[in-house]
């Protein structure tokens, strides 16, 4: 391995070096604020990393990794969410009966574990990096383990994600087989030069099982409901936008080398569970009274809208890297609210509890009401472009019933989300205000940057083009 | 047939029977013992394979220590048929039909496939030598060898964040 290569990794390494520092300072009694802050600055550094290394790219480290452009995008969309994930998790675990320290040890893994499968371009270091994602996540669901929810989250999570994981190397070894190889180029390459066969689909068919289960695609779905509500809130928003990216990211780049989008069977296939995300996400929404799940099929529905991107092929990948980003942010925002107006006892998810929310705190019914405009897809919010982006490209593809199925759920959408934004300003019930015992600091560092992923929100929703630009030029990084 | 091929299908037989008498078992440590052949079996194929490191290791780590904490777990639980929670009719139909459905798809697509003759090997074939895996490992496989550590260090957080009082 030279130097240029190791330097490459350098952001990895630093992210892999926060873990270690996190448990060193717990090792040595530091305090739950010493932690967080370090955790923050580590983060930062991980920016600052990448920053330093990214004229060196695109740097390839045969045989397993690639660090180019597109893994660059992801993995800073990825550090972007842990940064502020980690800074609701402040006030969140704070208050908590938990002790909160091992919490950003894995936390930080987890986000490792994402990191590597956005550089993966192998079979090997693809479930390495999902094992590292899942395994960390089964002790984060399970954090708050009084909780009954949580463990009954944990165990379900654990049960299907180690199935699902059977199926990815059942497929892996059916493709390998086929092709003799487990690296992404080659695997394409035989591909091209032998034509697909069966075993090869059938290896195609159990990995899409896997990366459905981990998208929560619709007929691998069924656990996130229960998970998302199971969850601490901070961890809800890491499952719902870090671990979704890091799948996606090596979703893209496995499609990419294999020529996925030529396969007719696997566009089938793929056509038909972006339709079912899309109308079983939205209407499973409809009738929902607890927020978490709200959004847990709101995200389904999401990732639905997504695949249309996803099918359109090269064209479609920066569309689909502004969705993400959009769709993060909207979603930090919204799952930073429901952490802020946690309470010791359990998370805010019951919508009655949002009632008249406005009257009580105008500035977080602001934040909530922007997210789920966002969510929506309204004008002047960063979901109108990253939709009518994704619109364009599937148009320009001629996926006709796609992009109808995509318009009549978004209006479909529209109705829950607006649901919520009525009882945000309904007339309140009378409520004894919470009591504040944290540093106010921290609420100050909380507010701050949930109002600047509002701003963020509306100026993605104006000007766009800013932000496009930016991704297409990090994409012909390859 | 020579030598080679007649240990193979013993082999498979073997690691087939026992892993249907894994699941068909009304006693988990019954389950647990058949589960312990399974493994033999399993490091018998890597033997063949010419991977004699990974059929050891195989073995240790599986029919050993994993073996070895299986039974202690159940043993602690005291399992028996009258504690076991009784399965609703519906689930078992409709986990019989959904198996059912994915192994018609397997034997179908198995039927179609043609292996043909290609033989998935890296180089001489020698790579499951110690010195050569080790080699691997330490150069060409050194970033997947650290993030795996890593990957066990999660797991050991895991287990103490979850279990300790």
């Amino acid at each position: 391995m030279t130097n240029l290569q190791l330097l490459a990794l350098l952001p990895f390494m630093v992210l892999a070096t926060a873990a270690v520092v996190v448990i060193l300072l717990i090792a040595f009694k530091q305090s739950h604020t010493v932690i967080q802050v370090t955790g923050f600055f580590m983060m930062c550094a991980v920016v600052l990393a990448m920053w330093f290394v990214r004229d060196t790219l695109p740097r390839e480290v045969p045989p397993l990794l690639v660090v180019d452009g597109l893994a660059a995008l992801f993995t800073g969309l990825i550090i972007f969410s842990v940064l502020v994930v980690g800074l609701l998790s402040y006030i969140y675990f704070e208050e908590r009966e938990e002790n909160p320290k091992e919490y950003y040890i894995l936390l930080f893994l987890a986000t490792l574990g994402a990191a590597v499968l956005t550089i993966s371009r192998h079979f090997i270091s693809f479930f390495i990096g999902l094992e590292l994602l899942s395994v960390s996540l089964y002790a984060l669901i399970a954090y708050l383990r009084n909780r009954n929810n949580a463990i009954e989250a944990g165990v379900k999570y654990l049960m299907l994600a180690a199935l699902t994981s059977a199926f990815l190397l059942f497929g892996m070894a059916l493709i390998y087989m086929e092709t003799g190889s487990m690296e992404f180029t080659a695997i394409g390459n035989a591909i091209t030069k032998s034509g697909t066969s069966v075993l090869f689909l059938m290896g195609i068919g159990l990995i899409v099982v896997a990366i459905g289960f981990k998208l929560a695609l619709v007929p691998f779905h069924l656990w996130a409901a229960d998970v998302y509500q199971g969850a601490p809130a901070p961890v809800t928003a890491f499952i719902a936008t870090v671990s979704k990216i890091g799948v996606f990211a090596v979703f893209v780049r496995f499609a990419q080398a294999i020529h996925l989008h030529e396969n007719a069977l696997a566009v089938t296939v793929l056509t038909v569970i972006a339709i079912a995300c899309m109308i079983a996400g939205n209407v499973l929404a409809l009738m929902q009274q607890n927020i978490k799940r709200l959004l847990a099929y709101s995200s389904i529905a999401h990732f639905g809208y997504l695949l249309v991107a996803f099918l359109s092929g090269d064209a479609g990948v920066g569309a689909g890297v502004f969705y993400l980003l959009a769709y993060s942010i909207t979603l930090l925002s919204a799952f930073g609210i429901i952490t802020l107006l946690s309470t010791r006892r359990k998370d805010a998810d019951e919508l009655s509890g949002y009632r008249g929310l406005f009257w009580r705190n105008p500035l977080m019914a602001a934040i909530f009401t922007v997210a789920l405009l966002s969510l929506a897809g309204i004008p002047l919010t960063a979901g109108f472009p990253a939709k009518f982006f994704i619109l364009t490209v599937g148009v320009q593809q001629h996926m006709w019933l796609l992009a109808v199925v995509l318009v009549l759920t978004s209006v479909i959408g529209l109705y829950y989300y607006l649901r919520i934004i009525s009882t945000l300003f309904a007339s309140p019930p009378l409520s004894p205000a919470k009591e504040k015992s944290l540093h106010p600091l921290f609420y100050a560092a909380t507010y701050t940057s949930l109002v600047v992923l509002m701003f963020l929100l509306a100026w993605l929703g104006i000007f766009p083009g800013f932000i496009i630009d930016n991704v297409q030029e990090f994409l012909v990084i390859r | 047939m020579d030598i080679s091929q007649v240990l193979f299908y013993a082999l498979s037989a073997m690691a087939l029977g026992s892993a249907i008498m894994v699941v068909i078992s009304r006693n988990p440590v019954h389950s647990v013992l058949w589960l312990i052949i399974t493994f033999f079996a399993i490091s018998g194929h890597y033997i063949l394979m010419n991977a004699q490191f990974l059929g050891i290791v195989n073995l240790i780590v599986y029919a050993g220590a994993i073996m070895v904490l299986f039974l202690f777990v159940i043993m602690l639980m005291n399992l028996n048929a009258e504690t076991e929670p009784q399965k609703n009719k519906w689930l078992k139909l409709a986990g019989v039909v959904a198996g059912g459905c994915l192994l018609l798809v397997l034997v179908a697509a198995l039927k179609q496939a043609e292996v043909k003759g290609k033989v998935a090997m890296l180089e001489t074939g020698d790579i499951g030598l110690i010195r050569n895996l080790g080699k691997a490992l330490f150069t060409d496989f050194v970033v997947p060898f650290e993030i795996s550590s890593i990957l066990f260090l999660s797991a050991m957080v895991g287990a103490v964040v979850i279990g300790k009082k």
